[in-house]
């Protein structure tokens, strides 16, 4: 039986009201250009509902959905759990001239869970943890460079971002310096170059880049980059936004052995409820206390409910093991269906994240016609991000993805007969 | 924030270079260079670019160099160079005086053309003609001034830095193409079509275009609504479209 393909003609037409009052109808990472929506027709631009592993977009299209927000569905849309936590939390206060106590019993969670933290603080995006630790570096060591590995995304604050995006100064990036992923030597010979001036090196657990295949730490790199920085008094920053829980609850520098001087989490956090947080070692308390850093709604008390539960959860339903299992099930299946119709799907980065890259033309240009052709099936993937695994997904929705990804190839097989 | 070297290679590649396009497409450039003899003018510009335009039977071409030309028009710096596109600085031969009837009133003539067509009169653009070839021009110096930016100016060059080897296909859809070919990070304009991209961005029409240069519409605001398609090597385009940000600067 062939599969109903999907179309999205009032996603278009609210996509055109949008534009109207919105700078590019829809900006960011969820918006069509920046998502690398190809071509944007395949794809829903607007929800109507969601639920679990699903959402479904305002043309009635229903969607196994692998971007999970972008990171923050961990548990499945609406879980009971995290929305009980909410609503008690809401009946009570949320965001008061005093702040509740909520926030005392998260940071002490946050001790308790994260391996490497002794204390908590919090905000709303991941971007404002990670500013919080470059500031944080700054202000304890007094120096001013911040050592990226290239390919990096930190947030979309000026000093993260590239001289040659709009709105950025070269001042404002002028004390970034830039090394390979997994080149230690590169790191040390940075370090050399700039005794005594690097503030901090802040790095993902692993590079999750675009366009490329994401790559693991080398056998021993983080071990090295540890005491690299130990000895040099360089802060290490582990950027946690992205990865964090899904493959560790206790933080994924202990995943991969280490234990970050900073370590920032916002994703997984608590389920798509918005809180942040940047955890870090006792000696760069007093730094971080110093700080003229804080926002409106940092201390609400309901995104706290949110997380405490979210992450009790994750804690009852292990839930790392839980993204290992389906995603390797997952990621075995998609890799199969690829072989079946002759092409080479590469899956690299963690299971938990994995990243997809059809290797059969260097323009990525078959790579976007399949993820085309799935999400019009109604798996909802992108062409060039990391995707994100789930507790509430089902062994039938890996089983029914893996079809959607095999019929998918065989119509990317017949749109080019010249593959032969 | 503009770098007057990166400036001097597009005013001569890219804004003189689109000589070549307008003989080819605007009639009164060729009536301009009809039952005229042949004759080159070389430009050389201390610490900067140098380039033949060579004009012969109502066809004009442009060469790197400035070694065999009739008329040779040398310049101090880059700046001199500014000036005379920008209008401020009145060139002297240092070779060729024989020539400077045709520098004064045929050469004179087809630049006044072409800034007719580049920076047109809005009552002019209502013309469907004028409007296509002024726009196919516009693409043809931005598709060139984009290659200057990448390999010369600071920031352009930071993007280049972050380009794959490869080739993107910058055309407008029923409308003129080029191709801009990306080699060890350094950046080459073809005003032609490209025959095999690695990343494509095209626009979906000839008004689009014009609004798009003229900066009246956002590029990723055009992608949303499907007015250009990209598709391929993604990261290339996003590092062109950074580039593309700094041409207007530079052609402002």
């Amino acid at each position: 039986m062939s599969m109903k393909i999907n179309t999205h003609a009032k996603s278009a037409e609210l996509f055109q009201r949008a534009a109207k009052v919105i700078p590019s109808g829809l900006y960011g990472h969820q918006g069509p250009a920046e998502g690398c929506c190809i071509p944007v027709s395949a794809y829903p631009l607007f929800s109507q509902k969601a639920q679990g592993s699903y959402f479904w977009d305002v043309d009635g299209n229903k969607y196994i959905d692998y971007m999970c927000a972008y990171g923050p569905n961990v548990l499945g849309y609406n879980d009971p759990d995290v929305d009980a936590a909410v609503m008690e939390q809401m009946k009570i206060e949320n965001c008061v001239t005093a702040p509740s106590t909520k926030i005392i019993e998260f940071a002490e969670l946050m001790v308790d869970t994260v391996a490497s933290a002794d204390w908590a603080f919090f905000a709303k995006n991941g971007g404002d943890t990670t500013t919080a630790a470059i500031m944080t570096a700054r202000a304890a060591t007094h120096k001013k460079k911040i050592i990226f590995v290239n390919g990096y995304y930190h947030g979309v604050a000026p000093w993260c971002q590239k001289i040659d995006y709009p709105g950025v100064l070269p001042e404002d990036v002028k004390n970034n310096l830039y090394v390979d992923w997994n080149d230690f030597e590169g790191l040390k010979k940075v370090v050399e170059e700039n005794e005594g001036e690097i503030a901090a090196f802040i790095s993902t657990p692993y590079m999750h880049g675009n366009f490329v295949d994401n790559i693991l730490p080398a056998e021993g790199y983080w071990k090295k980059v540890r005491d690299l920085c130990t000895e040099k008094g360089i802060v290490l920053i582990i950027d946690d936004v992205r990865c964090g829980f899904r493959l560790d609850l206790a933080g994924s520098d202990h995943f991969y052995g280490i234990e970050a001087d900073l370590i920032c989490f916002c994703k997984a956090l608590a389920n798509g409820w918005n809180v942040s947080a940047l955890c870090g070692k006792d000696w760069l308390k007093s730094s971080i206390s110093g700080l003229s850093y804080t926002g409106s709604y940092w201390m609400s008390a309901v995104p706290f409910a949110a997380a405490i539960a979210c992450i009790n959860k994750m804690k009852e339903i292990d839930l790392p093991k839980i993204c290992l299992e389906k995603g390797t099930m997952l990621t075995d299946g998609l890799k199969a269906a690829a072989a079946n119709n002759g092409f080479n799907l590469s899956v690299t980065g963690e299971p938990a994240l994995f990243y997809l890259m059809l290797k059969d033309d260097d323009s990525l240009m078959l790579h976007q016609e399949w993820i085309a052709e799935v999400v019009k099936r109604g798996v909802y993937m992108t062409n060039h991000h990391n995707h994100f695994i789930n507790a509430s997904l089902t062994d039938e929705d890996v089983k029914h993805t893996i079809e959607v990804a095999e019929d998918a190839f065989k119509a990317v097989r017949k749109n080019h007969p010249e593959l032969g | 924030m503009i770098d007057q070297k990166t400036l001097a290679y597009i005013n001569l590649y890219g804004v003189l270079g689109t000589l070549e396009n307008l003989c080819e497409l605007a009639p009164e450039a060729q009536s301009i260079l009809t039952n005229k003899k042949p004759i080159s003018i070389g430009f050389d510009v201390k610490g900067g670019p140098s380039a033949t335009i060579t004009f012969n039977n109502g066809r004009c071409r442009m060469e790197q160099g400035c070694a065999k030309c009739d008329v040779k028009l040398p310049f101090s710096s880059c700046e001199k160079f500014n000036g005379l596109i920008d209008g401020t600085v009145t060139p002297i031969p240092s070779k060729g005086f024989l020539h400077i009837k045709f520098l004064l009133n045929d050469f004179t003539k087809l630049t006044d053309l072409l800034n007719k067509y580049m920076r047109p009169d809005p009552a002019d653009l209502e013309d469907p003609d004028f409007f296509r070839i002024s726009t196919s021009l516009m693409l043809y110096t931005i598709t060139v001034a984009i290659a200057q930016i990448g390999n010369n100016d600071e920031i352009g060059k930071f993007s280049a830095d972050h380009m794959v080897d490869g080739e993107i296909a910058f055309s407008i859809k029923d409308g003129p193409s080029s191709t801009i070919r990306v080699k060890n990070h350094r950046l080459l304009g073809i005003k032609k079509p490209c025959e095999s991209p690695r990343a494509i961005m095209e626009f979906s029409s000839i008004q689009l275009a014009r609004d798009l240069f003229d900066g009246k519409v956002n590029a990723i605001a055009c992608v949303g609504s499907g007015d250009i398609v990209m598709r391929g090597m993604i990261s290339m385009l996003d590092n062109l479209n950074r580039i593309l940000d700094r041409v207007a600067l530079y052609l402002a």
